[in-house]
Formats: structure tokens, C-alpha cells, sequence
């Protein structure tokens, strides 16, 4: 929650704005483009070769988390994000956002799934990027609100059932919030399938009050990760807790109040784990 | 030693894409089909890039490890161009 990550200034300083255009005017080709000789086509395979897909993790990594001055858009060096519950969401594009903010459509659900969502909003220098490519703009909604209309907005997606997620494009600027789904979110995609950690874990993680609880179950649909359980013996439904994002998405479907966020710190097995 | 070979999942270009007859775009079936959405929709690297509204499209499989082989694909494409083996 450092307000200078969400500067224009600092994305003047680090050049985002050169970063972000070639970055977005091909997104849906990263998957499909050499990145230093080599595709992501299949790279549940690649990762598991001996050796070679150890030293592919690693560079993977490297790419995802790289600060240094002379990064590669096209392979989207220094991309990665986390999970925020929908409170904190609120706090960023009520107070830290850059203005103007954009509503555009979802750029992950559009090349995995042909599906276009106004869901994305982004903010700062990369509103003015993707403000010039035409199939990220909804036609025939307002795309560009203000603070109110963007808490809006993420509250209606967070109730849905969408994860939100906030972005570095690239580290440390930050300029977007998402509303995520699994499997077609690419950094989710990354994050469960491959075990890339292009997406963190939030700060957080669901906890069940057992008296509140009346095993109604509704909650478990909610969840993208598969965390709960409805455990019939028990009449409760239980948490992984080491599989918990921490969305707080399973809260909006509770009608009995009885989940609630605990600090992921709390627990000692997951502290400083993401 | 080596791990398990993904399933080969192949489109026949000369039906869909940039030279077949239908806009990937607007058909799109498999993707929704794909529970685990193994594909991906991109602009055709074959043809000369409009960065700002590229006007050729075409699906890749990209996922395959992740691919079941259910064949609800195979059965949704309208042009008979996805195979999938392994």
C-alpha cells in the first residue's frame, strides 16, 4: 500500500509507458512467441524434463520477478501480481490509483475462452495505453469511471465470485486490479497448473466460525481453488488453509456471516508463504 | 526419465484461421467447450501484424498437458479441423 508504486512518476522513471505499449499491443501472443528459443506450446511437458525444465523454471522466475533497467516486454519481464480481498481493493481505487480509470475488457478470458468482459480495470499510464487498441474498449458501455463507479464495479465482480488481483506492469509500478477466474486467468493459469509463481497468494486466508456455520454449502461453489469442504460428520465445512488464496470471495455466498479473513501470519506453517 | 508426452491436439489451418473460412474469432466453440481451456486465440504471426487492430486470427493449443483427450473439441469444430492423438 505504498502510494509511490502507483505514481506517474515512477512510471516516468522506469519508462512504462514504452514497457506497457508493446507490451499490450500483442499480449495474446505471449504464449505463442520464442522466448529465448522456446514456446510456452505444451510447457507442462518442457517443465518436467530432466535438467532442462529445471533450468526453464528458474529462467521463468527470473523473467517474472526481473527489476532490472532493461526489461523485455514481449516477455513480460517483472509481471506478476496477488490476491487482495475485495476491502483492500476498495482502499486502492478509492485512495492510491492513478487517475484516469479504465474498465476495459479482460484480456486473459478474451484469448482463452473468445469471451469479451468489461472486468479488468486499469488505471494510470496503462488507461492511456489500452485506450488505443480498440479490442480491449467496450463499445457500448462507459468505460472510463471514476473512483465511486470503480468500487463499484470490482464489489459487483467480487460478489460474482471473480478473485481480485492486483498488478505490477512492471515491478514495482502498479497499475491494474483484476477480477480473476480459474482457469482462464494467465497468471492463475501459471500460478496452479505449473506452479510459477506469477500470481502471490494474499495476505490472508478463510477461516469458518463452526457454531456459525450450517452447512448449507453454498460457499464451497464460490471458491477457484478448491479450498472447501462441506464435511458432512462435522455438519461444517472445512478450510485447506495451505491451498487458500485468501479472496475472501467464499464470504459475499455465506448467508449466516459465519467466514471470515484471519491474517495468513496467524498461522505459523504459512507465514511468509504465498 | 522423461515425463509423459502431452496429447497431440492439431488444427488444420487451411480450415480454420486466416485462410479458412470462418473467423476464429467468431466461432471460438472450442475454447468454450475446453474445460481445462487448453487453447489460445491470438493474431496470426503468418500474416503482416496491425499492431493496433489485427485483422487475422487464429487458435493455438497451447496447454496440451492439461488435455484429457474428451474429444468434445473434435465433436464442437463445425469444420472438422481439430484432431486430437496421442
Amino acid at each position: 500500500m505504498n502510494a509511490k508504486n502507483y505514481s506517474n512518476e515512477l512510471a516516468e522513471a522506469i519508462n512504462a509507458r514504452e514497457y506497457l505499449q508493446e507490451q499490450w499491443k500483442a499480449f495474446e501472443m505471449v504464449y505463442i512467441r520464442r522466448i529465448m528459443g522456446i514456446t510456452s506450446i505444451d510447457l507442462g511437458y518442457k517443465l518436467q524434463l530432466p535438467i532442462i525444465g529445471r533450468l526453464l523454471r528458474w529462467s521463468a522466475e527470473r523473467m517474472i520477478h526481473s527489476e532490472g533497467k532493461h526489461r523485455n516486454p514481449v516477455r513480460a519481464d517483472g509481471h506478476f501480481g496477488q490476491v487482495i480481498p475485495l476491502e483492500e481493493a476498495k482502499i486502492i481505487l478509492g485512495n492510491l490509483a492513478a487517475e484516469p480509470i479504465i474498465e476495459n475488457y479482460c484480456m486473459c478470458r478474451w484469448m482463452q475462452r473468445g469471451i469479451k468482459e468489461a472486468c479488468c480495470i486499469n488505471f494510470g499510464l496503462l488507461s492511456g495505453v489500452i485506450e488505443k487498441l480498440p479490442r480491449f474498449i467496450p463499445k457500448d458501455t462507459k468505460y472510463r469511471l471514476d473512483r465511486d463507479e470503480a468500487i463499484a464495479h470490482i464489489e459487483e465482480h467480487n460478489k460474482k465470485g471473480y478473485v481480485a488481483t492486483v498488478w505490477f506492469q512492471p515491478v514495482p509500478y502498479i497499475n491494474a486490479i483484476c477480477s480473476c477466474e480459474n482457469p482462464e486467468c494467465g497468471g492463475l493459469r501459471l500460478r496452479n497448473d505449473f506452479g510459477l509463481h506469477t500470481v502471490y497468494k494474499g495476505e490472508y486466508v478463510a477461516e469458518v466460525d463452526p457454531d456459525r456455520c450450517q452447512a448449507c454449502g453454498i460457499c464451497v461453489t464460490k471458491c477457484q481453488f478448491g479450498v472447501l469442504r462441506l464435511v458432512q460428520s462435522l455438519k461444517r465445512v472445512i478450510v485447506d488453509i495451505n491451498k487458500c488464496f485468501g479472496c475472501g470471495v467464499c464470504r459475499h455466498a455465506c448467508k449466516y456471516d459465519a467466514i471470515k479473513l484471519a491474517p495468513r501470519d496467524n498461522y505459523p506453517a504459512l507465514r511468509g508463504v504465498y | 526419465m522423461f515425463p509423459k508426452k502431452s496429447p497431440k491436439v492439431t488444427i488444420d489451418y487451411t480450415k480454420c484461421g486466416e485462410k479458412g473460412q470462418v473467423d476464429p474469432r467468431e466461432c471460438a466453440k472450442c475454447l468454450k467447450v475446453c474445460d481445462p481451456a487448453i487453447f489460445i486465440l491470438h493474431e496470426s504471426p503468418n500474416m503482416p501484424i496491425d499492431p493496433v487492430d489485427p485483422k487475422y486470427w487464429r487458435i493455438t493449443p497451447v496447454w496440451l498437458s492439461l488435455c484429457n483427450m474428451c474429444m468434445k473439441c473434435v465433436k464442437v469444430c463445425p469444420l472438422g479441423a481439430i484432431s486430437v492423438s496421442r
